[in-house]
């Protein structure tokens, strides 16, 4: 499936697959992408996140169990980041979950929407209604100015909006459902809208910021540890191998791979993942992590950091040395473990004016 | 370094991370495991949703706990636990 803008993307895009959908990976160059979004503001085709309507007599009553978060009282105008499991306490997705006045909607990562609508509907009950908005489309804002794109564009006092607050918004005399988000840590935004006028709203959206392509935010999400599903769910890791814990309300009476995920957390063993640098290279996922000589883990993912200007990269190693301050060897490198955020980002300075 | 060397080093940070964990718990009357709360997670907006009211009392309870002021810092130190750990217990900076 090809992004719902990729007629108006500039000839020289770079597209790639990622998950069910052909996103845009980058436009110009990952550095000065990765740069906008972090001294600037961009905009992101957002696409490939699928939205899926929950809707029906028992749709929240749905929502509650197969959401990890509490949704029970998500109104109309709050959204929340949650993620989705199986029954086994495996990540089938991390969600952004809109209140809604009939139901919920959820808004996949990049190319998940067609696992989780299956996840879904394997799970569907009377009383729920599973509905795939193929006629919306979402467009993101991040970065330390995005706040004045959203003034510019839509109206300044969406602007200063509490983070996961939303919006039924009118644009160019177009409903919006407008929020404030963000995957970075920097200031950021949604803004869903009919498909039809996904094109207009991301043309004029381009007189205010620059685009950035999947590359330049999977990097921006990595350096402040916001999960990227594609990348660290793999190899059947669990929620709490992952550090994913906070995406997860377990307080909560009942949800799908709660009795798994508390399972893995009460057992205390396993691996857990911390983040590394090293001077060169970027070790492909399954590179062996050796500590004093032995072997204590592998890469979960890596890649070149454009704000250390250095090798950036998630490892899962034993428990007792998931801990920042350690050297360690990568594919014959030697790495240092980092504390997150590994890249502060400039909004935590900046106030909304 | 050796393996046991490293194991201590990285014993030292869990074990300031680890209180660093029960008093946000107790401070905050949060009803979850000190340990549910991960190194690395962030603690304000997204992560544990704090906010800036918690800030105050972390403040408070970070001078009384660890004897160390925070209160003309950067937001950045409370990016996560382990960040904050630095913070109050300088010697997990150092190397070796």
């Amino acid at each position: 499936m090809a992004s719902d803008l990729a007629t108006v993307h500039p000839e020289g895009t770079v597209f790639g697959d990622v998950g069910d959908t052909a996103v845009p990976l980058r436009f110009s160059s990952l550095s000065d992408e990765y740069r906008a979004l972090r001294e600037r503001a961009v905009v992101v085709d957002l696409t490939g996140h699928r939205l899926i309507e929950i809707t029906g007599p028992a749709a929240v009553e749905f929502a509650q169990r197969v959401l990890a978060r509490d949704v029970e009282y998500l109104t109309s105008d709050r959204c929340t980041m949650s993620l989705v499991l199986d029954d086994t306490g495996r990540v089938v997705d991390q969600v952004l979950a809109f209140g809604r006045e009939d139901g919920v909607l959820l808004e996949s990562s990049a190319g998940a929407g067609t696992r989780l609508c299956e996840h879904l509907r394997g799970l569907g009950e009377e009383g729920v209604r599973i509905t795939e908005r193929t006629d919306l489309a979402v467009i993101g804002l991040e970065g330390p100015y995005a706040w004045g794109v959203v003034g510019r564009l839509i109206d300044p006092e969406l602007a200063s909006l509490p983070f996961e607050s939303v919006v039924d918004a009118t644009w160019n005399g177009t409903d919006i459902v407008f929020a404030r988000t963000g995957y970075t840590g920097e200031y950021g935004y949604q803004m869903i809208v009919p498909a039809d006028a996904a094109a207009e709203l991301w043309s004029l959206a381009l007189e205010h910021a620059s685009p950035a392509g999947q590359e330049a935010l999977e990097l921006a999400m990595l350096e402040v540890r916001q999960p990227v599903p594609r990348h660290e769910t793999g190899e059947g890791a669990t929620v709490v191998e992952m550090g994913a814990n906070w995406l997860i309300d377990i307080t909560k009476d009942a949800f799908v791979g709660r009795e798994a995920t508390l399972a893995a957390f009460a057992d205390g063993g396993g691996r857990r993942v911390v983040g590394f640098t090293g001077p060169e290279g970027v070790p492909a996922p399954g590179t062996r992590v050796l500590a004093g000589g032995q072997d204590v883990g592998e890469v979960v993912y890596a890649v070149h950091s454009v704000g250390l200007d250095a090798t950036l990269g998630l490892a899962r190693v034993d428990r007792d040395l998931a801990a920042a301050g350690l050297d360690l060897t990568v594919g014959g490198a030697e790495v240092t473990t980092l504390t997150s955020p590994y890249v502060v980002p400039k909004s935590w300075s900046i106030p909304i004016i | 370094m050796t393996i046991d060397e490293l194991r201590a080093r990285a014993a030292a940070r869990q074990e300031t991370c680890g209180q660093i964990k029960k008093m946000i718990v107790s401070r905050l009357d949060l009803e979850i495991e000190p340990d549910w709360i991960t190194d690395d997670q962030p603690l304000f907006g997204r992560g544990l949703e704090l906010d800036s009211l918690d800030v105050l009392e972390l403040y408070v309870a970070i001078e009384a706990e660890f004897g160390v002021a925070l209160y003309d810092s950067e937001m950045a130190v409370f990016g996560s636990v382990s960040r904050l750990a630095d913070e109050v217990n300088p010697a997990l900076r150092a190397r070796v």
